[in-house]
This record gives structure tokens, C-alpha cells and sequence, in this order.
């Protein structure tokens, strides 16, 4: 008895994890906490980086190194809720959440 | 050609020469200047054309960013490019990648500069500080309407070729002065040569005939030899004065061909000059074929025989010989005399062929013989050995 419901568990979980992506796992969980959205931290990016090589390696650099200097939030968001904690990642699935991010809020193709 | 334009020297044609020449080489230098100012003229007008659709691209740039920055702030809700009717635009990201674009031609965007046109649109490119929706670059692009093309080439064709028309009349008006000094000069020369030519005739006749009249065994033989050098002297003279007038007169007045017995003319100018190679010990050997005949002007054909037998009188040694035959399409006249070297036979063909394309040449002798050939299509071969003497072969078609 005790063994099935581990099982069941364990596949709700596995279901659970396959139906969300690493983006969705770890960013958007946390950052429901916050009042700014994701999207315009992304606009935010785009303002200052511009093109997709650029905005991804500014993103990869502030996630693993966050630094008061390089953000880019406003300075009552990072007094109520402090910076963003140094990413729990591995190299990979920092790519792939970023790709993700990148795909969700580009401009390209979605101007009319 | 009237008497009165043909000259000894051959200045008219001499100065078309140079006159043409001149204008030529002058000709192209000014082409080349107004070319270069054109260039310069065409690079400023496109500037200027390009100075003043500035103004208004860079108000169609403002206007479009202004769109970009709202389009920025409420993508998500709204999402419609800023467009215009006025004009075209793209914007382009920080790595050079279009993120959208309305251009007609957005394969000529050249996004290092600032504005130029291609292929008949005016770009006009614009650096941005922020970049809204990625966008760094804007291109904002309007039909280049190519007025100031046409009106540009008008100017330069007008201008430029009022220019050319004014720099060659001066050109040949400034040629014509610097000619003028030396024309004269030899105009004048050219006067004094057919002046004295005329007044040659009579004297010289006068003392040809006169000796003719003397009988010569009625004196003294002493007395009879100054006569007979007297005779030398003046036949002599003779020759130069029918060479000068041939070519002071008789080679531009129209030719009166016939048919003439080369045979009797030959013998005839041998006998003449017989007494003229008398004085160098000269004899003459002959082997003429009688009735020999072609279609030429006699007065030309005696030039030109008298002058390769005066030649090879004047090229041999004393006591030498001149041998002459004629057959139907070839006469020869050869000497014993100094001869040529290999390259200085050269060198008198090669003089024979600036003859024949008319300037002036090698002594006069000679360049009679070319000019009277040339006009008869005659063909003259020189050949000569170095202390053996010269051969000259003039052949001919038969007619
Ligand atoms: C543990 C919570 C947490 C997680 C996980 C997290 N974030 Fe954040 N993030 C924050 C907080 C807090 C801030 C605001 C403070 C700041 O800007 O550093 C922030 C800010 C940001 C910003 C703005 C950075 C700036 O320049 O200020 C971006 C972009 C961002 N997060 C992207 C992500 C992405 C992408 C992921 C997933 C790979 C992610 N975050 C995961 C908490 C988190």
C-alpha cells in the first residue's frame, strides 16, 4: 500500500515536472512573488542590449553573477525584495530557460 | 589645287599636321579637366541634393521613434508598426539583424553611413541611444525623385560643353599665333624659292643654247674644253632648276599622261648626262630594249630618270662606271661606285617610307624619285654593297 502511493507520488511528480520546462519551474515560481513582471524585465533588456546575442549574454552574466551595478530593476524593488539570488542552474539549464525566455518575449516576427 | 596655294615646302600640309596634332592632344587634356570638374560638380550637387532631404528624413526618423518608444512600452498590447505614407522604414538591432522593415530596397542599407541613395531611394540611417524593441538602427527611406540628376547633367552638359567649344576655338585661335611667326617665314622662303625659280630659266636657257650655237671646230681645242665645262656647269644648274620647279610647281599641277617611249627618253637623258660624267671620267654602258613604252607624264618620268643618274654620277668614283638596262616593266641603273652598308640602305628605306607618307626628306634627288613613284605606283628597290656600288631597280606593271 505504502509503496503504490510513493509511486503514484513520484509519477504525479514526474508528470507533474515534465509538463513544465526549467523556465517555468524556477523562474516564473519565483518570480510570482514579485509585483514586476517578467516580460518587463525582458523589455528592460532589450532597451539596453538590443540584439538577441547580446541581450542573452547580459541575462547569463546577471543571473549567475547578480550584482546591484549591472541590474537593471528600479532601486525600491531591490530594497523590498533584495537581488535576485546567484542561480541555482547548471550552465545548461540556464541556456535553455533563458532560449525560452528569449522565444517567449522576442519582438521578432510578432510586429504587425 | 590652284597655283597659288601649292608651296615648295609643303607648309599647308605640314601645318594641318601639327594643327591637327595639337588640338588632338589639347583636346583631350581639356576633356580630361572638365571630366574631373564634373566630377567634382556632380559629388556636390548630390551632397547638396542630399544635405537638404536630410532635414526631412530626420524628421520622418524622429517621428518613427517616437512610435517605436510607445510600441515599446505597450507591446503587449498593441503591436502595429508606426508607418507612413511619406516614407519607408526598417529598424535593425545592435547585431545588425532586421527586426522589421516597409523599404522597397532593404538590400542596399548600408548601415555604416548616413544617408546616400540606391538604386533610386534616399536612405537615411539613424543611431538610437535606447534601444526600443531591440532597435538601434532606424532606416527611414523616400524616393529619390532624380531631378537634381537630370538638372546635374544638364549643367554639365551645357557648361561643359559651352566650356569645350570656348578652350578649343582659343586653343586653335593660341596655335594659329604661335604658328604665325614661322608660317611667315616660311611662306617667305617658299616665294624666294618659285621667285628665283622662274628667273633661273632664262639665264641658264640663254648660256645652254648660246654654247649649242658655238661650232666647236672652228676654235681652238684649249678654248673648246672651258666651253664644254662651261656646258657642265650649266647643265648642272639645269637640273636643279627642273628639280626645283617640279617641286615648286609641277607635282601639284594635274599629271598629262601619255604613252611614252621609256626607250628614246632614256637614251636621250644618257646622252644628256654623258657630258656630266665626263668631268668624274665616268662612262656609260647600255643595254636598252627599244620600243619600251608606259603610260606617264614625260616631264616626271625625265625627273625621275635624271635624278637616279645624276645620283649614281654623284655616288661613283672617277673613272667608274654606270651601267643601264631596260627591258618592258623594269629599268636599272646601277653604279660602281661607294655603295651602302647594310643598315644605312636601311636607313634610306626607311627615309623612302616617311617619304611616302609625305614629309619632307633625304636630299632632294631622292625624294623626287619617291614622290614621282609614289604616284605611279611605281616600284623602287635599292640594293647596295659597300665599295661596289649601288643598284637601283624601278619595275612597273605593264599598262
Ligand atoms: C529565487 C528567486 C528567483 C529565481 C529562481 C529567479 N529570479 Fe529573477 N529575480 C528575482 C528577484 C528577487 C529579482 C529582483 C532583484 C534584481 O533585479 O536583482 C529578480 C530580477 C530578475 C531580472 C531583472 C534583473 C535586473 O537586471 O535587475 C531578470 C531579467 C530575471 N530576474 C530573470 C530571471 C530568470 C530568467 C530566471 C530563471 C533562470 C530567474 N530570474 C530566476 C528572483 C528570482
Amino acid at each position: 500500500m505504502g509503496r503504490t502511493v510513493v509511486t503514484i507520488l513520484l509519477m504525479t511528480l514526474t508528470v507533474f515536472a515534465s509538463d513544465m520546462n526549467v523556465y517555468e519551474r524556477n523562474c516564473v515560481e519565483c518570480h510570482k512573488k514579485l509585483p514586476v513582471s517578467l516580460d518587463k524585465f525582458f523589455f528592460n533588456y532589450l532597451l539596453k542590449y538590443s540584439s538577441e546575442r547580446r541581450v542573452k549574454q547580459a541575462l547569463r552574466n546577471y543571473l549567475k553573477h547578480p550584482r546591484k551595478k549591472a541590474s537593471l530593476a528600479t532601486e525600491e524593488l531591490v530594497a523590498r525584495y533584495g537581488l535576485m539570488p546567484k542561480t541555482t542552474l547548471s550552465d545548461k539549464e540556464l541556456k535553455e530557460a533563458i532560449d525560452i525566455y528569449w522565444e517567449k518575449y522576442k519582438v521578432f516576427g510578432k510586429i504587425e | 589645287m590652284s597655283v597659288s596655294n601649292v608651296t615648295a615646302t609643303g607648309i599647308n600640309r605640314s601645318e594641318r599636321i601639327t594643327l591637327v596634332r595639337f588640338i588632338a592632344l589639347y583636346s583631350f587634356l581639356v576633356l580630361m579637366i572638365l571630366i574631373l570638374g564634373s566630377t567634382i560638380y556632380f559629388k556636390l550637387q548630390k551632397d547638396l541634393m542630399l544635405q537638404t532631404k536630410r532635414l526631412e528624413l530626420e524628421e520622418y526618423s524622429k517621428e518613427l521613434i517616437d512610435g517605436l518608444k510607445l510600441l515599446h512600452i505597450y507591446f503587449d498590447r498593441y503591436r502595429t508598426y508606426p508607418r507612413n505614407p511619406l516614407y519607408r522604414s526598417a529598424i535593425y538591432d545592435a547585431d545588425h539583424v532586421q527586426i522589421f522593415s516597409t523599404l522597397k530596397h532593404p538590400e542596399g542599407v548600408r548601415l555604416d553611413r548616413v544617408i546616400y541613395t540606391t538604386d533610386g531611394v534616399i536612405q537615411y540611417i539613424h543611431v538610437l541611444d535606447s534601444y526600443y524593441l531591440g532597435t538601434k538602427y532606424t532606416v527611414v527611406e523616400i524616393d529619390d525623385d532624380r531631378r537634381w540628376f537630370v538638372q546635374t547633367w544638364n549643367s554639365i552638359l551645357i557648361y561643359g560643353g559651352t566650356l569645350l567649344v570656348i578652350f578649343l576655338i582659343a586653343g586653335v585661335v593660341l596655335m594659329r599665333l604661335f604658328l604665325a611667326p614661322m608660317r611667315n617665314a616660311i611662306h617667305l622662303l617658299d616665294r624666294f624659292i618659285k621667285d628665283t625659280t622662274h628667273e633661273l630659266n632664262t639665264p641658264v636657257s640663254a648660256i645652254l643654247s648660246n654654247i649649242e650655237m658655238i661650232d666647236t671646230e672652228k676654235i681652238d681645242p684649249k678654248t673648246a674644253k672651258k666651253i664644254r665645262r662651261i656646258e657642265i656647269g650649266a647643265r648642272t644648274i639645269s637640273t636643279i632648276y627642273q628639280d626645283l620647279t617640279y617641286l615648286a610647281l609641277n607635282h601639284k599641277i594635274a599629271s598629262q599622261d601619255e604613252h611614252v617611249d621609256v626607250s628614246s627618253l632614256v637614251q636621250e637623258r644618257i646622252d644628256y648626262f654623258r657630258i656630266l660624267g665626263e668631268s668624274k671620267k665616268i662612262t656609260f654602258e647600255t643595254d636598252i630594249q627599244p620600243g619600251v613604252r608606259l603610260y606617264i607624264d614625260r616631264g616626271k618620268m625625265a625627273r625621275l630618270i635624271d635624278n637616279l643618274l645624276s645620283n649614281a654620277i654623284k655616288y661613283n668614283k672617277r673613272g667608274g662606271e654606270i651601267f643601264v638596262r631596260l627591258r618592258p616593266k623594269e629599268l636599272v641603273i646601277k653604279d660602281s661606285g661607294i655603295g651602302m652598308e647594310e643598315d644605312q640602305i636601311k636607313e634610306v628605306f626607311k627615309r623612302y617610307k616617311r617619304l611616302e607618307s609625305g614629309a619632307g626628306g633625304f636630299g632632294i634627288g631622292l625624294s623626287i624619285v619617291a614622290m614621282i613613284a609614289n604616284e605611279y605606283d611605281l616600284d623602287i628597290d635599292i640594293r647596295s654593297r659597300k665599295g661596289y656600288g649601288s643598284e637601283v631597280r624601278v619595275k612597273w606593271d605593264e599598262q
